[in-house]
């Protein structure tokens, strides 16, 4: 007998975004945010990405962040904006200017798209971090699918997991 | 210090990134999510706990820096596509090669193919990178 697969329906943090609800062009939020020391130490063991700029010293003055530290922030905004587990399908990204500790970025994100391909759903949404004297950081467009399982699969249950985490790295 | 220059040849191979994963290398403290946990992944229609994206991509980007040095903290670029899951206890490994060679305002750029194979030869993460040389 073939197993009944389902798309969850909600988790923790309440009912899961559906397709309908995203729109397309919608501002997701905009946070301020401050890399610290201790967040780049974070990052560089979490990705056992070591090297002198990050920890000791750069051409810039000072320690920079690896620049994948930059995955979070728009994550959040999205996860403020929508419950949306998912899993990662595309990663666009551009690193304009490096990223420095104790510097306030400015991150604003928006749905640029949303499609069905193979019978699941995929939300796009792009952001831009600008730093004080407005210049831009990093640019990045990140496509998340929203269920492993296909769309034609109902909706029902409890996930265990849930997209929306603390903010913090 | 950087691998890439404004002499390398379109066709050179980038140096290679690998890491064995394990469930440890998930796990943020007790939480159970579909990166390490069974049951939460299952309930999401996954086989098993997978990695997290970022996480596996991490190895394009300590192939990039490593190549491009400051070309990829200013001005370096890549657009990567998570073709299949990776589970938790796979290996990894970045490859890439340089694709081509644009010569611009902003000086010249090469562009690379990179991936990422797990242990049974299939490719995991696709995508294009490119960076800046001197």
């Amino acid at each position: 007998m073939e197993e009944q697969r389902a798309r969850v329906a909600e988790d923790a943090h309440g009912r899961r975004a559906e397709f309908d609800d995203i729109v397309v062009g919608q501002v997701l939020g905009e946070m301020d945010w401050v890399v610290t020391e201790q967040m780049i130490d974070t990052q560089c063991a979490i990705d056992a990405d070591y090297d002198v700029w990050y920890s000791l010293s750069s051409p810039w003055g000072g320690r920079i962040a690896p620049p994948q530290i930059s995955y979070r922030p728009p994550r959040w905004l999205l996860s403020r904006a929508f419950n949306v587990r998912g899993l990662f399908y595309r990663w666009e990204m551009e690193n304009v200017r490096p990223i420095r500790p104790g510097v306030t970025l400015h991150v604003i994100a928006r749905v640029s798209d949303k499609y069905v391909k193979n019978e699941r759903e995929f939300i796009v949404y792009e952001a831009e971090a600008t730093d004080p004297d407005h210049q831009v950081v990093f640019r990045t467009r990140r496509t998340h699918v929203l269920d492993f399982v296909e769309r034609t699969a109902q909706r029902a249950g409890s996930g265990i997991d849930s997209g929306v985490k603390a903010e913090r790295i | 210090m950087s691998v890439l220059s404004h002499a390398s040849d379109v066709g050179l191979e980038l140096p290679e990134f690998a890491c064995q994963f394990t469930l440890a290398h998930f796990k943020r403290g007790d939480e159970a999510t579909i990166h390490t946990d069974m049951a939460a992944a299952q309930r999401e229609g996954l086989p098993a706990p997978v990695a997290t994206g970022p996480q596996v991509a991490a190895l394009i980007f300590r192939q990039l820096r490593t190549c491009f040095g400051r070309g990829w903290i200013e001005g370096g670029r890549c657009e990567l596509t998570f073709r299949r899951p990776v589970y938790v206890t796979d290996f990894c490994v970045a490859r890439g090669l340089v694709r081509r060679r644009e010569e611009s305002a902003e000086g010249i750029r090469l562009h690379c193919d990179v991936w990422i194979e797990n242990q049974a030869g299939e490719k995991v993460i696709v995508g294009t990178a490119s960076g800046l040389v001197s």
